[in-house]
């Protein structure tokens, strides 16, 4: 057993380096095909990064990671939760308006902002899993939905009481008061700029996330629903509540998404604050096989892609853009990858089943009385 | 690439030579051009040779090529690259980017070795402001924003009065409207398009308190899809044009070609923005272009520049407006030949105080 | 199984020249993993008769199925179609060399009408109308079909159905017909008209490849008998020459095991009752119709019926997936009727679903998380609200001990084992939960011999230790050999009672139709009245 452990341990670790291979050979024959300079687009993707860049990866692997763990939640039971996108810029928007009165002092303003922002993602989530399970409206649909509305509610809400700076043509709540922005840690050494201080927040999320998926009923349960349907009903698993809880659970988790750039980089939400995070994280939940360390990795790397765009265009001379085609690229490698591997698991699996029954068999028979 | 853009470039220049290098002011804002001071914050006596002025373009979502204000900016960095043969390097913001990937752009630029570095769009502003601190001797522009956030000894911020500009406009269209009944098709509804509604709506009611104006913005942030979408922007003035409006005005950037479209089906009349529309847009819909909006950031850009490779590093707020002539509007076609005296008049009492155009509805 | 021994002694040689020769398969083999596949198979087709292919489930019957029909290619051996050798890359080349399939699962469009379906992905041939139409009522005139054309399919019963499919492949040209487990869906009477068209087909020259695992119907109607065993043929017999049980030894290897029970052990006390049990269905159509049930502690109570009369809905009932429209179910004298599925497992119903794949078992998961599954509140599993994978997985090892499941690990996944295998799990997991019932869907169905075996071994072992089980099942031997009484379900009602010492199978197969008068309904359009469930 520890040999079946230590093959699919290998293979999960083969796939994906296979895709970044082949993503490396693909995104190498674009270039080709473009004229840009394969050569150098390497050296500069490759290069090490500054200690201020390492920062910024780390940093941007924080919000990409809670995003991808609240996908993850949905994808754990088949449910498809592209409103993570929407849930988080609610959640944030209302974060932020919530820190922004400084109703409370320092840190516990932090802390019920993060819990305003949960509920109202988790809220905007419940709407899509009431149609779902009251109306049998496909997530996928009720979610993308869900977002259009969310940028609208959300800007029109914005516009209400939004503060313009004077001379600045950009909009966005009141600043949090000083004493609730976080300064964040000095984890790097050699640069000004710091890690996130809610990376604590990720990671007390990914370590909630692996024990309660994989250490308690409820975890089961949803576990058992994800893989199949049918049999959790018949294992007396109540679908309905399931997909009702999971989807809230993912939207309170996509309300997380926001906070480290509220709470350590922004100070409000207003016109710049970032957007497209949740399909960054569909993306990574994919990459690291919704596996709490696995989607750690997988949005390191993506940050780190994110971080070269730059480089790539001041040092290597070409389009931002083709860091949007690698990593394009690396999700469909990875994808193929992940389902070769895992037909080849079971494959080797029934394969290994099959040959030690037969010795098994072939040993009773030698042993003659076994009829 | 636009001769009347060019033209006019040089013409700003050449006022802003005469204006010259005045004396340091500690006013907050000065206006760009004119007699009075362009300013020149601390710094001042960098004296560089032209070949060592290195510039470092950020440009926002779209970047070169967007038929936008990027390429506004682009068309003021080409030609001080043409005229100073200085070295140039462009980075292109990509579409939701955190402040950290602009503080990184930045960053890449100050580490590359670029002396100047123009940030182009609003959203640079937290991140000009911090880079701007962490390197004193660095010079940055910034494009749409005078906020504190981007205040620092070495930056200027580069800002028009759209207000003033689309005043001018509007008065044209209600001057031209039979109808009594025009539009505004806005690109997205951030505070800096809402400043071009203001305007033109001002400047129409000042021409026909009673006019009719349909106004309306194509999507809301963080979609900033509206500034790139000529279906949104076709299907938004159709609807304009069949409710009765026969002078449309947008400030859509890539969205205006869809404007464009619609006016030509209805026989209706649009007004460009940015540049001269009548001169870029399409071939086939030049005609229904009645004028353009101008917003002279070529020009700024070029300012800029042109000073850096003097010696001087510009700071503090300098403010493209109607005086400075870093606004205006274009006769292309000739279709308002007829009513330019009327515009400049407004022109002139806007210049002087008389008529104070509403930034903000 | 191990059952080394009998030696084969039968396998014999066709002497026929092969001009004669329809089909002549020769050291087929094919390798898969973990399951059987096939191995050397070796044997010859006369034309124009029926020739059987017999085997255990799980023999190979499907793949050998599957490679002649082009779907899977062989890894070694090689196929003769009229003498002349064929290489079968896809279902296109064997319509192409003559050979048509007929499926169990009917691949049929229920909204289309029967030209429309046969002409599907034949236009070519003769048009999708008028000439269609003609060709369809010439074939079926010639083969006694009695196929209308212009019918809706949805309107037709099981053997309507399976005779469109047969005029498909003959529309197509097919002068070789492989029909899987054509009678699996039929009722007995439309066993007898399928028999009396494939001798029409016979009579015509085409050749008729029959499989099945029903030998009364291979001795009936085929002219050779090949036997497959474990992948391999074993032996071409003459059924004029055998009789049902020495077929069923070829097939097994050895000695048939009997599902007979020992004495009675039924008690006088009920532990689950039903009382006038009504399952209102979605057009206005009863599922079930006052079910009165009651089953004893150390009882088996058989349900028979063909396939699709309620037995699925009668067990959704009890297990509370479905709510009852009206009646009652007690266990033990509670009323569970408006429990939820998980209360219901908890208070001690035992449950070995029809369908295991899709409601036993997660096939992706180790066999340690499929034993919580369905016990997920329950010790040894669960402490409080955290799973207890220590306990769990020492629980299933003594399950995979106990129940003798056939597994190198606890790791593996569940889909990695034999159906039989992951039955003996099931059954194992089920048990271990103290069950005062045990709802047992066709325990046995798609498992071998030997696990067939240990699993009525279980059974009876359960009714022994005082449990009420209710069985249900397609197999009538199994019902009769197990049971202590049978009950038979026709169209959501039970219709009658039987006692398995004295009940044949020919009066179980009456009273599943009605034909024996304890309905008034006519047998033929029994089984297209409930849902169509032909899995």
């Amino acid at each position: 057993m520890t040999n079946a452990n230590l093959r699919r341990a290998l293979l999960s670790v083969a796939a994906p380096l296979l895709a970044l291979l082949v993503a490396v050979a693909l995104t190498s024959l674009v270039l080709l095909a473009l004229g840009d300079p394969v050569r150098d687009v390497w050296i500069t993707m490759l290069s090490k990064p500054k200690p201020r860049q390492l920062t910024n990866i780390v940093n941007g692997a924080i919000v990409l990671y809670l995003s991808a763990i609240a996908v993850a939640v949905g994808f754990k039971m088949n449910l498809f939760n592209i409103g993570v996108d929407g849930q988080y810029r609610v959640g944030s928007f209302a974060a932020a308006l919530f820190a922004g009165q400084a109703w409370l002092p320092g840190i516990l303003n932090v802390i019920v902002a993060i819990i305003v922002s949960m509920a109202a993602g988790g809220l905007w989530a419940s709407l899509a899993a009431y149609l779902k399970v009251k109306r049998g409206v496909s997530e996928v649909i009720s979610t993308i939905m869900l977002n259009a509305i969310a940028t609208g509610l959300v800007s029109w809400l914005l516009l209400k009481v939004a503060v313009q700076e004077a001379g600045s043509n950009a909009i966005s709540t009141k600043v949090i008061p000083e004493s609730s922005q976080l300064a964040g840690w000095k984890l790097i050494p050699g640069e000004s700029n710091r890690v996130f201080s809610l990376l604590a927040l990720a990671v007390l999320v990914g370590a909630l996330y692996w024990f309660i998926l994989g250490k308690t009923r409820f975890g089961f349960d949803l576990r058992a629903t994800g893989s199949s349907e049918t049999a959790a009903v018949a294992s007396g698993v109540k679908v309905k509540r399931m997909v009702m809880t999971a989807m809230i659970a993912s939207g309170a988790l996509a309300g997380l998404v926001g906070m480290p750039l509220l709470f350590g980089q922004d100070y409000s939400y207003g016109t710049t604050f970032q957007a497209g995070l949740g399909f960054a994280g569909i993306g990574i939940a994919l990459l690291g096989r919704n596996h709490p360390i696995g989607i750690a990795f997988a949005a390191l790397l993506w940050s780190f892609l994110d971080t070269q765009a730059n480089a790539l265009q001041i040092r290597a001379g070409v389009a931002p853009e083709l860091v949007y085609i690698i990593q394009g690229i690396i999700l469909f490698a990875v994808v193929i990858a992940y389902e070769g591997t895992r037909r080849l698991d079971v494959r080797l699996e029934q394969q290994r089943v099959a040959r030690e029954l037969a010795a098994l068999r072939a040993a009773r028979v030698t042993e003659g009385a076994a009829a | 690439m636009r001769p009347l853009l060019k033209v006019a470039a040089v013409i700003s220049v050449g006022t802003m030579a005469l204006a010259g290098c005045g004396g340091s002011t500690s006013k907050e804002s000065t206006t760009a051009g004119g007699s009075s001071s362009a300013t020149s914050g601390s710094a001042t006596s960098s004296s560089a040779a032209a070949s060592d002025v290195k510039v470092g373009m950020a440009y926002d979502v779209g970047g070169r090529g967007d038929q936008s204000f990027n390429d506004a900016a682009a068309a003021g960095l080409d030609k001080a690259k043409a005229d100073f043969g200085i070295d140039i390097k462009e980075a292109t913001a990509v579409n939701g980017e955190n402040e950290a990937a602009r503080e990184e752009r930045l960053n890449q630029l100050v580490d590359a070795g670029y002396t100047n570095i123009v940030a182009v769009g609003f959203a640079y502003a937290a991140s000009v402001g911090k880079v701007a601190k962490e390197n004193p001797d660095v010079h940055f522009a910034i494009i749409d924003d005078a906020s504190d956030a981007s205040k620092a000894a070495n930056v200027a911020q580069l800002t028009f009065a759209e207000n003033e500009g689309s005043f001018l406009v509007g008065a044209a269209a209600a001057l031209k409207s039979k109808a009594g009944h025009i539009g505004f098709v806005g690109g997205v509804n951030v505070p800096l398009i809402v400043k071009f509604q203001a305007g033109f709506e001002a400047g129409a009611k000042a021409v026909n308190p009673k006019i009719k104006i349909d106004s309306t913005y194509l999507t809301q942030p963080p979609d900033f899809s509206g500034f790139g979408d000529p279906a949104k922007g076709k299907t938004a003035a159709e609807g304009m044009f069949q409710g009765g409006a026969d002078v449309v005005y947008h400030a859509a950037g890539g969205s205006g070609a869809g404007v464009f479209t619609a006016a030509k089906a209805a026989k209706a009349w649009a007004i460009g923005v940015d540049s001269d529309q009548a001169k870029t847009a399409e071939a086939g819909v030049r005609d229904v272009i009645l004028t353009s909006m101008l917003k002279k950031v070529d020009v700024a850009v070029y300012d800029y520049l042109s000073k850096a490779v003097k010696g001087e590093a510009a700071a503090g707020n300098i403010v493209y407006d109607l005086k400075a002539d870093g606004v205006g509007y274009s006769t292309t076609g000739g279709h308002i030949d007829d009513i330019v005296a009327k515009l400049d008049e407004y022109k002139a009492k806007i210049i002087s105080g008389e008529i104070k155009v509403p930034a903000t509805m | 199984m191990g059952r080394g021994g009998l030696a084969i002694t039968t396998l014999a040689s066709p002497s026929l020249g092969s001009d004669t020769l329809a089909v002549e398969v020769t050291g087929i083999t094919k390798r898969f993993p973990g399951v059987v596949a096939n191995k050397d198979i070796t044997f010859s087709v006369r034309r124009g008769t029926v020739h059987a292919l017999v085997g255990e489930n799980g023999a190979g019957k499907s793949t050998l199925m599957k490679i002649l029909y082009g779907v899977q290619r062989q890894d070694e051996g090689t196929i003769a179609i009229n003498g002349a050798q064929v290489d079968l890359h896809s279902p296109a080349d064997a319509i192409s060399s003559g050979i048509g399939m007929v499926f169990q699962h009917f691949m049929l469009a229920d909204n289309l009408t029967v030209l429309e379906n046969v002409v599907l992905g034949a236009e070519r041939l003769h048009g999708i109308s008028g000439g269609a139409r003609r060709e369809i009522r010439r074939i079926s005139a010639e083969f006694g079909l009695d196929v209308d054309p212009d019918d809706l399919v949805a309107n037709l019963g099981v053997g309507d159905r399976q005779r469109v499919e047969i005029l498909k492949v003959l529309y197509r040209g097919a002068k070789i017909l492989i029909l899987d487990e054509p009678t699996a869906v039929l009722v007995p009477q439309e066993v007898d008209e399928l028999f009396d068209n494939l001798r029409e087909l016979k009579a015509d020259g085409l050749t008729v490849i029959f499989i099945s695992h029903k030998l009364d119907e291979v001795l009936s109607v085929a002219d050779d008998i090949t036997v497959i065993r474990r992948g391999t043929t074993v032996a071409s017999v003459d059924p004029k020459t055998v009789n049902a049980r020495q077929l069923a030894e070829l097939m097994v290897g050895s000695q048939l095991p009997t599902p007979e029970t020992s004495e009675s052990t039924v008690t006088d006390r009920v532990v689950l009752s039903l009382r006038d049990i009504t399952l209102a269905g979605s057009e206005g159509r009863n599922l079930l119709t006052d079910i009165d049930l009651d089953i004893h502690a150390g009882e088996i109570v058989g349900i028979a019926g063909v396939e699709g009369n309620g037995q699925a809905e009668l067990v959704e009932v009890i297990m509370g997936m479905r709510e009852p429209s009206a009646g009652i179910v007690k266990l033990e004298g509670t009323d569970i009727s408006a429990w939820e599925v998980r209360e219901i497992r908890e208070a001690g119903v035992g449950y070995i679903p029809e369908d295991r794949h899709r409601h036993g078992l997660l096939l992706d998961a180790p066999l340690w998380e499929n034993r919580i599954l369905g016990h997920q509140t329950e010790r040894p599993n669960v402490r409080g609200q955290l799973i207890d994978a220590k306990s769990a997985k020492a629980d299933t090892e003594r399950i995979v001990r106990e129940y003798d499941v056939r597994t190198p690990s606890i790791h593996v996944t569940a889909g990695s084992l034999s159906g039989g295998n992951q039955q003996k799990l099931i059954v194992g997991r089920e048990m271990s939960h103290n069950p005062k019932v045990l709802i047992a869907a066709h325990p046995t169905r798609g498992v071998d011999v030997g696990a067939q075996a240990s699993i009525w071994d279980l059974i009876r072992k359960a009714r022994h230790e005082g449990l009420g089980v209710l069985l249900i099942s397609a197999d009538l031997e199994e019902l009769i050999g197990l049971s202590d009484t049978i009950r038979v379900i026709l169209r959501g009602r039970l219709t009658g009672t039987f006692d398995p010492d004295t009940v044949t199978s020919q009066d179980l197969g009456s009273a599943m139709t009605g034909a024996d008068g304890s309905h008034d309904v006519g047998a033929h359009d029994a089984p297209s009245d409930a849902p169509q469930d032909l899995r």
